[in-house]
This record gives structure tokens, C-alpha cells and sequence, in this order.
């Protein structure tokens, strides 16, 4: 049942697995269509937007929208961590999924425009900024800098490679990758992600800093972007939480006094230190 | 306002159950515990019963329903899949105040937010809700401090009060009106507006006193609840009670919040089943990849509280989240039933 | 009416509770107001008992392993290819043939499989799963009273003046009677803990003696010693009612107090002062859990004795309360299900068996048989079969020495690991598939009277165990549980007075229930046992582990609430299985519990790893910091599945002991 702007409520619709990406380890992407082509042509999204994916028998989880909204394929980048993903790493082309979505707030990109973009992310963390990153991109001249900051643990564990290679053919993206640990044949940076901030020489005025990764690198980026001047309500990560409906009514994902189905995944940081919970 | 003599009221539930699925307090022969569940004769409900042990909103909200059924052959990836609501159109006949308040609260948050759910408008939209007031409230009761009862001053089709020998029978909206008018009930005069009256004040005159005495400290309550103004050793003091069971948020009439589950037939298909949950469980906000952003119990504690008890919240429902049933109290393992919450926050202002 | 009255079938507390039933389906679970254990209280166990008995993970029909493989076949071909196989085992001398009886059945059903070993294989090897430590305290409780049973009364805690809980988590284990504790305490009941972590009823208790791991006797020798010595000893009641005092006297005596303040790291003027509001107070319980985090049965022989030198045994609102960790513990061995007890704890080697021949038209190897744990561990022990029902436990610790068996039967309701190494499995009518008796931990006799059909193929106790016993040409004939019960209670003492239409007109009945007592018991009363009640036998050993500089940490174990009996039943549910797992999610690897001073100088921090290392093996787990343990002291959780290591099954011996089993063990940084 498709209601309220083409979302898909309450009964998932069903659509197909067309094609595999293997990622990194434990990482996959995930390209799917939806059987009824009315849905497909309707199935509209924004950066830093959720969906709820089933797995038939094995039960439904929240993943954000890695896709850009204009003309990408509608794809999942997923991590095996739980009952749910370690199902749908067990499916092939053909098979069947159920799709409900898109959920939540989405970046607000009318009010970026003009302003430099500052990505940072580590791992997977780049995920649910990818869709962002491609949009902006597509839309370059509404924007000033365009800078991705990534981390990883090892080279290995480095999202999007070939994307990345591609965007930086886009004249004017800047792109820094460091890792923790690096491995033989590596020859780029060693160290942690906010260290990238003084070698890409960040802006700080008229800019917005896109934070997303675990907590321990959130936090110091965080801390780094501040003390280089950058105000609370222009750092924007997007949140994680369990999941159950995606429409305000479960409350398994209430952070403060939001939810992040509805009010959230993207919220400002000041936000985020109003809502008096771990990230 | 009508009149229709006491021995005459059941007849009211049995013209209501020639077109709905008649629910009411029902009385269990074995055990004299009190249910809200579904009868076959409108003899079985009884009007006087206690409030019931389980909250009416069973009815609206079961513990644990199919939303949906799918089936799905990897083989020859073929899927399917169907909503199986429940839409057969109910009455609920001679609701207690708190748990019509109660229903009242679980409406504006699954229809009045953002989204609506459609499972629960499905079991919502062809009811007939005749609620009854409380001429004597029942131990643990505390309406009074929640403006939630002794009687009901919305949300039904009609409200029966006993008075005398009679019931006054008020109308809540035009089905109800036509429904009283269909069974040709007496007008009742404005004399019993008075009478009315009179039976509520006497009701309130007889509630304990931990529930008179609360009622001023309620909104007290909720002004520091809200602004996080009490201390983490009145948290510490509740949390190391909370024998994390959940029956505070299953017996609530408020709370709403759910999980679903996809549950595998024998048969190959699969039921996705929806239940009632707890904030106060420690796997309720885990997510899979060693993270729980709310650790210690108090925190999980006081984050029910802060549903039932704060402005924020309350702007959700339009009114305090809690109704003064009572339940809580009384399957409580610990001693943290929300009226003594109040008290020991009670406790620690004055102190 | 949608919601029937039913017993709770998780812990021994027997709480009531009513399902819903709707079609023919359970679709939910509601607590019992006027329930007299529970009164409206469940747990987060009870709370979702319709989410396991709604599961379809079921065993729907007879199985046989042909080529290695399970298959599908009628119930008499089963039979057949079981009574086929099994007559090359000989029962006698109790010898070749083990039973596995299950806790959580009813008593009907336990009854049958004690007659099915007993009366057609003949053996005595039968040992109720998941559990000694209950035995041991009803062998502490038996001799010295004449009564295998809680001698008070859970109605009976609100009333008692004084608590004296010893070792685990109540409001884990039985969270209902914490709770009844808890809510005691509240009211001015003066609560004791003993137990060397800080768990949750010893934060609710007025005082918690975290005592250093492993000298539960020595503060319990020192309580008695103190109320001997300060003459607050109740010498009336000793002189009335119990002999062998001196003896035990004797025992207690040895102890000096700054050798008792060494070992227990408790002051003696604390004990003291403990011993003699004890001894003072008009009424007093003692608790402790019974099971694999038990107590052995000289710890329980130290408690028994304390509370008799203190003159609080079968007085008004008294009691030494073992309290069984599973629902049906006291009932299965009321029903016989040990290798020494026919019903109603009547000893196999005593006139009693010769009833018991007469009843069944048999005869019976009066010779104890053997525990099967111990048959399991010992290699050259000869066990080859093994008869298991509904099972939780033991394969865990034993799966290796099962695997290696030449023949199992499984009898159940549910999927269980059990059945990967059975050559037969039955499917067993499940819990409110058909009508039975348990007897909850104060030995309250409760009906779970049969609400929904069997889940496909699956066959009552009182129609299936007949039908084997029919192949060995032994006639057994039953109606209905009912007529299982009758044969039960013309059997048992205890039981003699119940009878069902008893029982659904109350809400359970306390044994012993007879002629005299046609309401049942609530409690054992020392004017009318008819007998002194006898001193335990204590072993005088107060030897404590004790750290050394190679091994500085005490490392203890214990359970948890979701976590409960290695999880075969919870994790057919939804909610206590998340919460089961959210444990796990944080801790994949397990988690030893220390605290801040000791993970300081250990230089570790919260989920580092670590390598916990012993005398006989080591293992990795993530670090845990915790105010509930004192320095020198680790907790490591026993009961989640996936968390057991080589490392504890190599101290298998150490588990045995239950509780008190202490490992001297140094943690390592990794």
C-alpha cells in the first residue's frame, strides 16, 4: 500500500535483487528493483533518507539510502552484523525482498546552497553520506569547496573505491584518505581521520561539515572542527538506531525526546548534544 | 441525557452486539479476576466489576497480533505477501474513565502524529465505546490526580452513571445519539445534572488519601521530571527496584511502544507479529553491532517516567501520559509503581 | 472467555498467570491478582511464556536415525526399532541403561518415566536434569526433619521478622519470590545477604556480607558459634525438639574468630551482632537456590543446623527454603526421579519398594542406582544407553560423552540440540496440550489443566509411555492424567489427599495433604512432627581457596534472569531471546567481571581483552568493570551457551560443587 507522497507504509512491497557488489569484507551493495513498475517510477528518495528492508524469514531492518536521488539505481550498502543481514548475505540475484520507505528527515539541501561541503567519514560511516556526496556533486556550481575526508582501519576497509575515483575526475573535489594501519603496497596517509582537517586545510566560514563513523573518531572530529571554529548547528551527522516501524510509532529508536525515524537519521550536532544520550 | 432503569442496561450492550463484537469487564468463574475481553452473550459483562486486571486496550492494542503474512519459495523466488488486519467493528461496553482516557492518548499518538497506523485505525474506526462511570473508585485508584476520572467527560458514544435505581445515559456523539434514540430511552430532566454531580463528588470523597494527597504534586512532578531536576540518587534509589519484567509499560493504558517480530510457521509461511515492549528492557534500544547508547537500568527507568510524566511527552497526548489506574502498583515486583515514583520524588523536594 | 488460568512453567516459584486463547491458539500471557505466590507479579521470564509455547520450532512426529540420518515414521514403528535396540542393554545392577528425567515435566509424566526405568528396564540410574543441588538440600532436610521439602512458606515471607538469603541472585533466579522479599524488607523485615558479589537482592537487603569467594561454611560455622557462645541460642527448643546438638557444637567451636574474620573478611562483632538478632527475632527464614548455582550439601547442613541452634525450624512463619530454580525440581523428585527415592522421597532400598511392586505387577532392582552425570564422566562406568526427556542441561557439559553413547531416546516437545545425537525421538504434548500436575519450590501442588490440542503428531505422557511398556509386555492403563495421578497419590504419603477436582477448585495445595491435613500443609510444624529433628552431619572443613601469587583472583559464576538454563526455551521466545542477545552483542566472547582498582593495576579497560588462566587451562574474554565484585575477586557469567569454554568444562569437577566452586585463576592483558 503506497500512501502520504509515495511512501510505502506499513506493507512492504516486494522487489528483486538485480545485482551483487562485493564491497569490502562483510560489506556488500545490494542493487534492487521493484516489481511493480508504478512503484519503481514513484519510488523517490533524499540524501540521508532510510528504508526498512524484509528478508523474508528472517525479519526487517533500517539501512540508509547510499543513492543519489536524481538518476542513481536504487542500491543498499549493508554490513553483516546481526540475524537479518547474515540472511540477505545468503541471497542471489533473482531473489526476492520486501521494501518499505523512504523514512525520515533528509539533509536540507536548500539551505547549503553557497556554502562549502565538508565530508568526514570513517568505514562505513561513508554509507549514508555517499547520496550526499553524489548530489552535491551533481550539482557543483551551487556549491563552494567540496571536500571528503575518509578514514579506514586498513586500506582493505576503504567504501566506494572506484566511486571515489570517479569523483575526483569532477573538477574541484578534494579528496583525503588515511588509514590506521597501513599495509605493504599502501601509499597513502597513516593515521586518524580528523589529522586529514590542517592537510586539506578546511574552511570554516559559510561551510557545513557532514560527520558520520564510529563514536570514538566522531567525537575527536568533532572536537578538532569545533575548536577550528565551526559552529554546533553547521556540523550534521546522521544517526543509527533500532528500529522497528520507520513511522514515530514503535519507539524503539526515541533518542531524547526525537525519534529517529521521523525527526532524525540527520540531525545538527547541537541537536545532538541536547538529546543527552550516547551517540 | 437519558434514563433507562438499571435492570433494563445490559439490554443497551445486547442491541450494540447484534452489530459489533461486544467487549466488556467480564468477571472469571475459576480465579474472581477481571478481564476486558470479548463476550458471546452480553450477560456475561458486569457493569459493578473492579477495574479490570488487564486495560482495555488489549482490544486496540493486543499483546501480540499478525500485521502482516508473507510467504515467499527461494526456489522459485516467488513472493507473497498480504496485510491481515483486523477490521471487524467492536463495542466496548462499560469502560472505566482512566482506560477511556487511556484509549484517548493511544489515539492521538497512532493517528495524530505525522504518520497514522493503520493497524491500530483498523480496529478503531467502527467502535462504539460506551464507557461507565466509577461511583466508588477501587483501591489504588488515583483519577483524581490525573484528570483522568471518576467520570468521563469525552471520548465516548455514550456514558452511563449509576444513580439510584437508574442509569443516566449520556451521548458523546451523533452515533451515540442515534443509538439512544433508536432504543427509545426516557430524556432524563436537568435535575440530573445535579444528581450527577453529586454522585461524582461523593466518589471523590471516597478515594484514599496517597491519592488525594498526590494530586497537587503531580504537575509539581512533571515540571521537575521535565527539566531533569532530581537527583541521580532518587534515579539510583528506583533503578536498583526495577526487576526489568516490563509489566509497568503491558498493564499501562498508555503505553504504546511495540515490537515486530517475523515469526515461521510450520506450515513455510511467516507471520510478522507486532507485541507489546518495554523502554525498560535492556535489549529494547541494542542494536546489532555491540552498541547500546542507554546503558545502566535507572536510565531506562527514568526514561518510562519521562513518557508518562513531562510536558514534552505530554504535548504527544495532549494530556499527562499517565491515567491513575493504578495497575503499575500492583504487578510491580520492586516498589516503583508510578504513584510511588511520585512519592519518593515527593520525598526528596520536601526533604 | 479468552484468558485461562495456568501455572507459570519457568522457575520453581509457580507463580499463576492466565493465557489467552484465541482459536485455538495461544496469543498471549496475563498475571494472576489473586494468585497466592505471585499476586499479579510475573517476570520478564513469565511475561512472555506465550511467545514460547506459541513457537513452532516443535518436534511434530516419531523419529528414527537410519543411515545417520533422522526419519519420519509412525509411532509403533518407533516403538518397535526402540524396544528392538534396547534389549541388548542390560538395566539390572544398573548397569547399562541411564535415564535423563527433565525438571520441567509434569509429575504425571515424570511419574511414567521413573516407572518406565525402574518398572520395565529395571535400572535405577536415573537423574533429574540440570540439577544436584536441589537433592542435596532435600537429603539435608529428610533425615533431619522427616520432610523433603521447603519447611515454610513463600505466603509467609511478608509475616517473617528476619531473612537469612545465602549465595545467589533471588531477584534473578526467582525474580517473584525477590520481589516477595524485597517488598518484606520494605515493610521492616530485616534482610541478610550473604554472597561474595553485589547482586541485585543485595543491594534491597538492610545487609550484605560480601564475604571473600568460596567461606560461605565458615561465616555460617561463625554465626552458629557466635549464638552458641553469646547464649542467644534458642536452648528450649533445642532441648525440645532436635538432638545431636553437641556434635555440631563441637564443629563450630574450632573456629576462632580472627581466623574467621581471615577467611570471611567479615569483622566478628558484625557476625556477632547478626547471630543474635537472628536468634532473637520472633520468626526467621533462610533462602538459597538450589541448582547448578547451588549449594552443596555441607553448606546446606551449615545453614540447617544454624537455624535449628536458633530455634527457626518448623515454628510460625519459619523455614530453611531451598528454592528450585526450575518449574517442576521438587516435583520431579517427589516423583522419584533419583537413583536412590521412589515417590515421595521413600528410599528404593526400604520396605516402600515392595508397594511399589505390588502396584505395577512387577519387580524391582532395589539396589541405588548411579547419578547419570557421574556415569557420563566416568569412562569406565559401562553406560550405553541413554533415555532423555525435555532437556536442557547436560549437554553442554557432556555433549562429547553423549555423542559417544551407542543409543539415546529422546522424548519431547520442542527442538532441542539433544536431538542431533538421538537415535529415536518421540514428540511429547507440550504444556497446556494436556492436563498435569507441578509442584512448585514451597510444594504446592498446582494444575495445568490442557487448554489446546497437541501440536500435530505429538502424544500425551499417559497414551505414549503405556505403549512402550506394552512391548514389554507390562499392561499399563490410562484414561487421562488423571488416572496417572490417582496411581501417584495411592502411592505417596504426601500426596494421598490430593485430587484434581481439588486442585481446579484451588489455586494449589501445599503437601503433605492427607486424612489428617485434607487442605494440605503450609508449613512444617515441630509440635506435631511426631519427632526430634536431627542435627546435620557437618564435615568441619573450613578450608578456603585461597589466591596465590601465581593465581591472584578468585574466580566465582553465576546466572541471570534471561539466561536461563542454557537458553534452549528462551531463545524460542522473542523478547527474553533480544535481551539474551544483547548481552552477547556487547560481549561476543563472554566478559569476566573485575573491578576499577582491579582493572587499574591490570592496566585494562572496560571490553579489552583478556586471558583468564588456571591450573588446568586458560580463555580469552572481554573485561567487564564492576562495583558488585570486591578486588581480588571475578565473575564470570555461567549462563549463556555461547560463552562456556573448554576452559570452565575443564573444571567440570569445580562446576559439580555448584556454588562454592571457586578457581584460583591470574588475568592476563592481551
Amino acid at each position: 500500500m503506497s500512501n502520504m507522497d509515495n511512501k510505502i507504509v506499513t506493507l512492504p512491497e516486494i522487489a528483486t535483487i538485480e545485482e551483487i557488489k562485493e564491497e569490502i569484507q562483510d560489506v556488500k551493495t545490494f542493487y534492487i528493483k521493484f516489481d511493480n513498475p508504478e512503484v519503481q517510477k514513484n519510488f523517490k528518495w533524499k540524501s540521508g533518507q532510510i528504508v526498512m528492508l524484509t528478508i523474508f524469514g528472517a525479519g526487517e531492518a533500517a539501512f540508509s539510502l547510499p543513492g543519489a536521488p536524481e538518476n542513481d539505481r536504487f542500491h543498499l550498502s549493508i554490513k553483516r552484523v546481526g540475524k537479518v543481514t547474515s540472511a540477505l548475505f545468503e541471497l542471489e540475484p533473482g531473489d526476492k525482498v520486501g521494501i518499505r520507505g523512504p523514512f525520515g528527515n533528509g539533509f536540507p539541501f536548500a539551505e547549503f546552497k553557497g556554502k562549502n561541503l565538508i565530508y568526514v567519514a570513517g568505514g562505513i560511516g561513508l554509507i549514508p553520506l555517499r547520496s550526499s556526496i553524489v548530489h552535491a556533486l551533481q550539482h557543483r556550481e551551487d556549491f563552494g569547496r567540496i571536500i571528503v575526508l575518509l578514514g579506514a582501519r586498513t586500506p582493505n576497509d576503504l567504501m566506494y573505491q572506484n566511486n571515489i575515483e570517479e569523483w575526483l575526475k569532477i573538477p574541484g573535489f578534494e579528496c583525503y584518505v588515511t588509514v590506521d594501519q597501513a599495509t605493504a603496497d599502501w601509499k597513502g596517509e597513516t593515521g586518524f581521520v580528523h589529522t586529514l582537517l590542517d592537510k586539506a586545510n578546511v574552511p570554516v566560514d559559510n561551510t557545513m561539515a557532514f560527520v558520520c563513523g564510529p563514536p570514538i573518531m566522531f567525537n575527536s572530529v568533532i572536537g578538532e572542527l569545533m575548536k577550528r571554529g565551526l559552529r554546533e548547528d553547521n556540523i550534521l551527522s546522521t544517526l543509527e538506531r533500532h528500529m522497528k516501524c520507520g513511522i514515530g510509532k514503535c519507539q524503539h529508536c526515541a533518542i531524547g525526546r526525537t525519534l529517529v525515524c521521523t525527526d532524525g537519521p540527520v540531525y545538527t550536532y547541537k541537536q545532538i548534544k541536547t538529546l543527552g544520550e550516547e551517540i | 441525557m437519558y434514563l433507562i432503569e438499571k435492570n433494563n442496561v445490559m439490554k443497551l450492550a445486547e442491541e450494540l452486539a447484534k452489530s459489533y463484537d461486544l467487549y466488556g469487564p467480564v468477571i472469571d468463574n475459576e480465579t474472581k479476576q477481571v478481564f476486558f475481553n470479548k463476550v458471546e452473550s452480553a450477560s456475561e459483562i458486569s457493569l459493578t466489576a473492579e477495574i479490570p486486571a488487564l486495560p482495555p486496550k488489549t482490544v486496540v492494542f493486543p499483546q501480540i497480533e499478525r500485521i502482516t503474512q508473507y510467504k515467499y519459495d527461494k526456489v522459485g523466488k516467488k513472493a507473497e505477501i498480504a496485510m491481515t488486519y483486523d477490521d471487524r467493528s467492536k463495542a466496548i461496553f462499560g469502560i472505566r474513565p482512566c482506560d477511556l482516557t487511556g484509549i484517548i492518548v493511544l489515539d492521538r499518538f497512532f493517528l495524530g502524529q505525522e504518520f497514522v497506523d493503520d493497524v491500530y485505525k483498523e480496529h478503531r474506526k467502527r467502535m462504539f465505546i460506551v464507557s461507565n462511570t466509577c461511583v466508588v473508585p477501587f483501591k489504588q485508584c488515583f483519577c483524581v490526580c490525573t484528570d483522568s476520572g471518576p467520570a468521563a467527560d469525552e471520548g465516548y458514544d455514550l456514558n452511563l452513571t449509576e444513580i439510584g435505581d437508574m442509569y443516566l445515559v449520556e451521548t458523546g456523539s451523533e452515533k451515540g445519539k442515534a443509538f439512544a434514540e433508536k432504543m427509545g430511552l426516557k430524556p432524563a430532566g436537568d435535575e440530573y445534572i445535579a444528581l450527577k454531580k453529586k454522585v461524582i463528588d461523593k466518589s471523590i470523597s471516597l478515594f484514599e488519601k496517597v491519592a488525594t494527597d498526590n494530586k497537587a504534586w503531580i504537575s509539581r512532578i512533571m515540571n521537575r521530571v521535565t527539566t531533569g531536576f532530581i537527583k541521580d540518587e532518587v534515579w539510583k534509589h528506583i533503578g536498583n527496584q526495577c526487576f526489568e519484567c516490563g509489566a509497568c509499560s503491558f498493564v499501562c493504558p498508555t503505553c504504546s511502544c511495540f515490537n515486530i517480530e517475523d515469526h515461521n510457521r510450520f506450515d513455510g509461511s511467516t507471520d510478522r507479529l507486532r507485541e507489546w515492549d518495554s523502554c525498560s528492557f535492556e535489549g529494547y534500544t541494542k542494536m546489532a553491532g555491540d552498541h547500546n547508547p542507554r546503558h545502566p537500568v535507572e536510565d531506562r527507568r527514568n526514561k518510562r517516567f519521562f513518557c508518562k510524566l513531562s510536558y514534552s511527552q505530554s504535548k504527544k497526548y495532549l494530556r499527562p501520559g499517565c491515567v491513575g489506574c493504578g495497575r503499575c502498583q500492583w504487578v510491580c515486583p520492586g516498589d516503583i509503581g508510578l504513584p510511588n515514583v511520585v512519592t519518593y520524588i515527593r520525598r526528596e523536594i520536601t526533604e | 472467555m479468552d484468558y485461562k488460568s495456568g501455572v507459570c512453567n519457568f522457575c520453581g516459584t509457580g507463580c499463576g498467570n492466565y493465557l489467552k486463547i484465541t482459536d485455538g491458539r495461544i496469543t498471549g500471557v496475563y498475571s494472576s491478582r489473586n494468585h497466592p505466590v505471585s499476586k499479579g507479579r510475573l517476570c520478564v521470564r513469565g511475561w512472555h511464556l506465550h511467545e514460547w509455547l506459541m513457537t513452532d520450532q516443535r518436534i511434530d512426529a516419531p523419529m528414527i536415525r537410519v543411515d545417520g540420518s533422522l526419519k519420519k515414521v509412525s509411532y509403533e514403528e518407533a516403538v518397535n526399532f526402540m524396544m528392538d535396540r534396547m534389549s541388548v542393554y542390560k538395566g539390572k545392577e544398573n548397569k547399562e541403561i541411564g535415564f535423563l528425567a527433565s525438571p520441567r515435566s509434569s509429575n504425571e509424566n515424570n511419574y511414567l518415566f521413573m516407572k518406565l526405568a525402574r518398572g520395565v528396564f529395571k535400572t535405577n540410574n536415573i537423574t533429574l536434569d540440570s540439577e544436584s543441588g536441589h537433592k542435596a538440600s532435600l537429603n539435608v532436610l529428610s533425615e533431619g526433619t522427616g520432610f523433603a521439602g521447603m519447611t515454610g512458606s513463600l505466603e509467609d515471607i511478608a509475616k517473617t521478622d528476619f531473612i537469612l538469603i545465602v549465595g545467589s541472585d533471588l531477584t534473578k533466579m526467582n525474580p517473584i519470590i525477590g520481589s516477595e522479599i524485597h517488598k518484606a524488607q520494605m515493610s521492616g523485615t530485616k534482610v541478610v545477604t550473604i554472597c561474595s558479589r553485589s547482586s541485585q537482592i543485595a543491594k534491597l537487603s538492610n545487609v550484605h556480607l560480601q564475604i571473600k569467594p568460596g567461606s560461605k561454611k565458615v561465616i555460617l560455622g561463625a554465626l552458629a558459634k557466635a549464638a552458641i557462645s553469646s547464649g542467644a541460642a534458642d536452648s528450649d527448643y533445642i532441648s525440645k525438639f532436635t538432638e545431636g546438638v553437641e556434635t555440631f557444637k563441637n564443629s563450630v567451636n574450632s573456629l576462632e574468630p580472627a581466623d574467621i574474620e581471615a577467611l570471611t573478611g567479615v569483622q566478628y562483632s558484625v557476625i556477632s551482632e547478626i547471630a543474635e538478632e537472628l536468634s532473637k527475632s520472633s520468626s526467621a527464614m533462610a533462602f538459597w537456590s538450589t541448582g547448578i548455582a547451588g549449594l552443596d550439601q555441607d553448606t546446606v547442613s551449615y545453614i540447617y543446623d544454624l537455624f535449628l541452634v536458633a530455634g527457626k525450624i518448623g515454628k510460625e512463619f519459619c523455614g530453611v527454603n531451598p528454592i528450585a530454580g526450575i518449574a517442576n525440581l521438587q516435583g520431579g523428585y517427589d516423583m522419584g526421579a533419583a537413583p536412590d527415592i521412589l515417590t515421595g522421597f521413600q528410599k528404593i532400598n526400604s520396605d516402600a519398594a515392595s508397594k511399589f511392586e505390588k502396584a505395577w505387577n512387577t519387580t524391582l532392582n532395589k539396589e541405588a542406582g548411579r547419578d547419570i552425570y557421574d556415569l557420563l564422566a566416568d569412562k569406565n562406568s559401562g553406560l550405553k544407553a541413554l533415555v532423555v526427556a525435555d532437556h536442557d542441561e547436560g549437554i553442554v557439559r557432556y555433549e562429547k560423552e553423549i555423542e559417544a553413547l551407542d543409543f539415546v531416546v529422546y522424548f519431547g516437545a520442542y527442538d532441542n540440540p539433544f536431538i542431533k545425537h538421538a537415535d529415536v525421538v518421540f514428540p511429547v504434548a507440550a504444556l497446556v496440550e494436556d492436563n498435569g500436575t507441578y509442584t512448585n519450590t514451597e510444594r504446592r501442588v498446582q494444575l495445568s489443566q490442557k487448554r489446546i490440542e497437541p501440536f500435530e503428531n505429538a502424544m500425551p505422557g499417559w497414551k505414549l509411555f503405556p505403549m512402550i511398556a506394552a512391548k514389554a509386555s507390562q499392561n499399563w492403563n490410562y484414561g487421562s492424567a488423571e488416572d496417572v495421578f490417582k496411581e501417584i497419590t495411592s502411592l505417596t504419603p504426601e500426596y494421598a489427599g490430593l485430587t484434581y477436582a481439588k486442585l481446579i477448585d484451588s489455586m494449589g495445595i501445599q503437601w503433605p495433604c492427607n486424612d489428617k491435613n485434607p487442605a494440605g500443609c503450609r508449613r512444617l510444624d515441630a509440635e506435631k512432627a511426631g519427632r526430634k529433628f536431627k542435627f546435620a552431619p557437618v564435615s568441619g572443613n573450613y578450608k578456603t581457596p585461597s589466591a596465590t601469587a601465581e593465581y591472584p583472583f578468585l574466580l566465582i559464576r553465576g546466572q541471570g534472569e534471561h539466561f536461563w538454563h542454557q537458553n534452549n526455551i528462551m531463545k524460542k521466545s522473542y523478547i527474553p531471546k533480544r535481551e539474551y542477545n544483547a548481552t552477547l552483542l556487547v560481549f561476543p566472547e563472554g566478559y569476566v567481571e573485575i573491578c576499577k582498582e582491579d582493572a587499574k593495576a591490570l592496566q585494562v579497560r572496560e571490553h579489552w581483552g583478556v586471558k583468564i588462566v588456571s591450573g588446568s587451562g586458560a580463555m580469552k574474554v572481554s573485561v567487564k568493570i564492576s562495583d558488585d565484585v570486591k578486588p581480588g575477586t571475578a565473575y564470570v557469567p555461567y549462563f549463556i551457551r555461547e560463552m562456556i569454554t573448554e576452559f570452565l568444562l575443564e573444571h567440570k569437577s569445580d562446576i559439580g560443587r555448584g556454588e562454592d566452586a571457586i578457581i584460583p585463576v591470574r588475568i592476563e592483558r592481551v
